[in-house]
């Protein structure tokens, strides 16, 4: 019960450790070797949104490479489709994007565990449109009319959008090479190109971008299962 | 296995709530918005000084020549007024009505047999509106440029000419339109 009043990620992270001690006779003598080849999967998440959420839609398929004991090359590709809803303004982003970088696992496994706990970097890039659905003219005077609703369907084609993201995140493998992973994501938009007399209110990719700055913050939850391509001891 | 499951699970949907949660999505009420029309009354025989108007109110025609009251002008003496206009049509229709009385003939509760006072000028004001982008809470706001003034025919005008300082009302800073009485 102690384990249920600290915070839900450092539950995440001894449970992590605790089942590894369940499991495992700690060995010095013999040596193990680990699995090395590409994992590929889906982001559950966005799968659920899709499902539960009616303004959205998305897909993201991710991979990563063992390169080393701790080094791995990964990236994510996917698409989205949101629609935003304010007050006074309807609009709907709408586009693919595509993650790259390389992820760091910081975990020491016990013996005969392959489980990450890991930080990573990744370079993302969008390109999207925006349409801007229906708008009401922000008038707080206004005693002429009631305030109507304009429908148009302006569409601003040809936007992009180039961020930074650091990942925390981990990933533990449920079965023989499959693994669900968590992730959380910080990101900063290097550049962007901005639809005229309007903003980019969401990315694919990104996310929701914020008045106060160039800052977003994502969440994954990943299934994905690796093929091994060979094995290779520490 | 299971264990690390259940747990990931609620970590999960505890990260799904808090993406739902941060809504910075509401126009706050400082927010600049459609800015109105500011007239300002000045001396036809010395166009250099303001000169108050007396006892005017200032009320709209809609398209079915109906009166439209704005809330925040009453009966005023000033040199100066700040109107609302249309942002649903390119010609706002203002009445302004100087020295604005009723006579009621002597029975205040009789509304049939009143008689307005005073001397209403009827202005056409016509522009052109464009949506400006505010933010993603208020959405786009209404300015209007290429702002032109007509004055309805009338035997008995008190206005006597007037002159537009900025053909474009953006803001409400200064003065827009000049009336010379």
């Amino acid at each position: 019960m102690l384990k249920y009043s600290i915070s839900s990620i450092f539950i995440v992270l001894i449970s992590l450790s605790a089942f590894s001690q369940n499991d495992s006779i700690v060995n010095d003598s013999i040596r193990y070797a680990q699995k090395y080849g590409l994992r590929l999967g889906a982001d559950l998440s966005k799968i659920a949104k899709t499902i539960i959420d009616e303004d959205y839609t998305g897909f993201e398929i991710n991979a990563d490479y063992r390169m080393s004991k701790f080094l791995f090359v990964a990236g994510e590709i996917g698409t989205e489709e949101k629609i935003t809803d304010s007050e006074y303004l309807n609009s709907t982003a709408k586009g693919s994007y595509f993650k790259a970088g390389i992820d760091y696992n910081m975990y020491k496994n016990w013996f005969g565990m392959e489980n990450m706990i890991y930080s990573g970097f990744r370079l993302g890039a969008s390109t999207f449109s925006q349409t801007r659905n229906s708008y009401t003219i922000y008038n707080t005077h206004n005693e002429w009319q009631e305030q109507s609703l304009i429908i148009d369907d302006t569409k601003y084609s040809g936007l992009s959008a180039i961020w930074a993201e650091i990942q925390f995140g981990l990933k533990a493998e449920l079965i023989s090479n499959l693994y669900m992973g968590l992730s959380v994501q910080l990101k900063g938009r290097v550049t962007e190109t901005e639809p005229d007399n309007f903003e980019n209110i969401y990315i694919p990719g990104f996310g929701r971008t914020y008045d106060s700055g160039s800052f977003g913050i994502s969440f994954g939850y990943n299934i994905s299962y690796l093929i091994p391509l060979f094995k290779k001891e520490d | 296995m299971n264990y690390l499951k259940l747990k990931v699970f609620p970590l999960f949907l505890i990260s799904l709530v808090l993406l739902n949660c941060e809504k910075d999505d509401i126009c706050a009420e400082a927010t600049a918005t459609t800015p109105q029309l500011i007239l300002r009354f000045y001396d036809q025989n010395a166009p250099e000084e303001t000169k108050t108007v007396s006892s005017i109110v200032v009320y709209g025609f809609n398209d079915a020549n109906e009166p439209v009251f704005f809330d925040n002008i009453g009966l005023s003496t000033s040199d100066s007024i700040i109107v609302p206009l249309r942002t649903d049509s390119e010609i706002t229709r203002l009445v302004f009505h100087k020295d604005f009385d009723i006579d009621n003939n002597g029975t205040p509760n009789d509304d049939s047999d009143d008689i307005v006072l005073g001397n209403p000028d009827l202005l056409n004001i016509s522009y052109k509106l464009e949506d400006i982008y505010v933010s993603r809470a208020c959405g786009f706001k209404a300015i209007y440029t290429n702002l032109e003034i007509s004055a309805d025919s009338d035997p008995n005008p008190w206005i006597s000419s007037h002159e537009i300082i900025n053909t474009t009302v953006e803001n409400q800073n200064s003065a827009h339109v000049k009336i010379f009485h």
